[in-house]
């Protein structure tokens, strides 16, 4: 649905973008993550058809940018990085508004204030001005514009930044159903939590694309993941079970840490059952088997430029 | 251009003007004030029954309308004289009106979702312009017909047709709209540089000062009011300087450009 390649923007002597490749398909989310200046207002800006790219080719759906901003603007919907509402008019004025900007007339526009004046809870503050409206408030006014014309293509910047933890909440079960209808979806946030939860694919972008990939190919990138098995202390000796486990073909490394055992498998989700079977065959009770691998924040703190410590809370089940 | 959609900006943009106080009153009080100066004069030397021989410049008012009573013809010359300074409405109007929104939507943010949209920045611009520049030409005409029917009333009938002279309805319709439209350019243009309503206003002194000049120029050269080669030649001059504002403020009227300087 959104293809990009080769992407580059500069301002004048600046370099905002530079070479940045990526696609979203039709019901998928991409999270673009970065540090505020990463260039992420800027790809969405030339998605979207406002601003030009200085080199690279961008198509969203059937169209190119550049020669087709127009139609790529009609099924685009967007939710930009401040609210950017109309105070002096009411919720429902400000979605009217856009509702004919983007071409829905009579009925289907009165229909589609109405619908999403419910999606974001706003309905009975419909006929308040905004200008009124608390921060969240005008943040759910400006989600439900963006969805106003059933976009095939939604961009969301910070979409929950300034939502309280249940609203926040309902926004990314909204998000994560408009995928589910087949929109494409990018999404930009600093939250890498939101962006583990929700986005199917991530790039980490700061100025160009770091990395790319699924959120557990990105837990899993630049680092050996090791898994860590617990072992029922009774059984065997730990220390001297990890001395023999680095024969296995399988096995990079392997030592005893307080009882437990740390291996560095070559592919862990092809080889941990094998793991488990040598251990079991040479006495081992196994009580628990767990793949330690970064979190997303590491990963995101070490692409970026800082150093990040690797976080057993980021431990996950095999 | 598609109108529906200038249709549809101006009309956004009408009711978030008519929802602001303060801009009504700045629209009303030019307008009020310079009719009712005018007014004032003609009731005085109405109600007083003044010799008019005290007013200074009588010779020169008495020149211009040589066919009518020494009293009517220096009320003709103030009812007439005044009127240039209607031109002073739609020079000042508009800009206030322009810079409040572009530099309003600037504060705002809400330029970029707005050109998000299949709206081009004509359509716009042109719902904007039209916006900004209505309230002035309605208030101008408005005040114009009552001045016309109040200085008739309370003074003699016989001004009513200086006032509604041919010339005055060829300004009304042409150059008011046209000025109006020059103050509105200069609001967007002025408005993308600098980030206080107030400082762009000030920009309008180019437009009002020009105005003033010719309307003292007028009074003190005798002139009653402006002849129709005069009204013309404004017209074109205006036209002119349009053509001249657009020139240098095109980049003003780029997406890209509003997004990255006004966004």
């Amino acid at each position: 649905m959104i293809a990009v390649e080769g992407l580059e923007r500069r301002f004048g002597i600046v370099t905002a973008l530079r070479d940045v490749s990526f696609t979203v398909r039709a019901g998928q989310i991409y999270g673009l993550l970065g540090p505020n200046g990463a260039g992420k207002t800027t790809t969405v800006r030339i998605l979207a058809g406002l601003i030009a790219p200085s080199t690279g080719r961008v198509r969203v759906a059937d169209f190119e940018l550049g020669r087709d901003n127009a139609q790529i603007r009609s099924l685009t919907g967007i939710l930009t990085e401040s609210p950017g509402l109309h105070d002096r008019l009411t919720a429902r004025q400000n979605l009217t508004y856009y509702g004919r900007l983007y071409g829905l007339t009579d009925a289907a526009l009165r229909a589609a204030v109405h619908r999403y004046l419910a999606v974001v809870g706003l309905t009975d503050a419909a006929d308040r001005r905004v200008g009124g409206y608390s921060k969240g408030m005008r943040q759910r006014v400006a989600i439900a514009r963006a969805l106003l014309h059933e976009p095939r293509v939604i961009y969301l910047d910070e979409p929950t930044s300034a939502l309280d933890p249940e609203a926040a909440k309902s926004i990314r079960e909204l998000v994560a159903s408009l995928r589910d209808e087949g929109r494409s979806i990018v999404l930009c946030t600093h939250n890498l939590d939101e962006a583990e939860r929700v986005c199917d694919r991530i790039g980490i972008l700061n100025g160009r694309l770091l990395a790319e990939g699924t959120p557990a190919e990105l837990r899993r990138r630049g680092r050996a993941a090791a898994t860590r098995v617990a072992l029922d202390g009774g059984s065997v000796d730990a220390s001297a079970l990890a001395a023999t486990l680095g024969s296995l073909p399988f096995v990079r490394n392997a030592r005893a840490e307080g009882g437990d055992l740390w291996v560095e498998l070559v592919e862990p989700r092809r080889d941990t059952p094998e793991l488990v079977r040598e251990l079991v065959t040479r006495g081992a009770r196994v009580l628990a088997v767990a793949e330690d691998v970064a979190s997303l924040e590491q990963v995101y703190l070490e692409l970026v430029g800082e150093r990040g410590e690797r976080d057993p809370e980021g431990a996950r089940a095999a | 251009m598609r109108l529906s959609l200038v249709a549809t900006v101006f009309g956004k943009e009408w009711r978030e003007i008519g929802s602001n106080r303060l801009l009504l009153a700045a629209v009303a009080a030019p307008a009020v004030i310079f009719a009712a100066i005018p007014i004032a004069i003609v009731g005085f030397i109405e109600v007083n029954d003044l010799d008019v021989n005290q007013l200074g410049q009588i010779a020169v008012m008495l020149a211009a309308f040589p066919d009518l009573p020494p009293k009517l013809a220096a009320q003709g010359f103030i009812v007439t004289n005044f009127m240039a300074y209607f031109l002073l409405i739609p020079a000042m109007v508009p800009i206030a009106i322009a810079s409040q929104s572009v530099i309003g939507e600037r504060q705002a943010r809400s330029l970029e979702p707005q050109l998000a949209t299949p709206i081009e920045v004509s359509e716009l611009l042109a719902g904007k312009t039209i916006a900004a520049a209505l309230p002035a030409v309605l208030a101008t005409w408005a005040v114009w017909v009552a001045y016309g029917l109040i200085n008739g009333a309370i003074a003699d009938p016989r001004l009513l047709r200086m006032v509604f002279s041919p010339q005055w309805f060829v300004a009304m319709a042409t150059l008011v709209p046209l000025i109006c439209v020059l103050s509105v350019l200069l609001g967007v243009i002025v408005s993308s540089r600098v980030g206080d309503p107030r400082t762009a206003q000030q920009f309008g002194a180019f437009v009002v000062l020009p105005i003033i000049a010719v309307a003292v120029a007028q009074f003190l050269g005798g002139q009653a009011t402006f002849s129709m080669s005069q009204v013309l030649v404004g017209d074109l001059v205006v036209i002119g300087l349009i053509g001249a504002l657009l020139a240098i403020g095109s980049w003003a009227f780029d997406r890209e450009q509003i997004l990255t300087r006004l966004g």
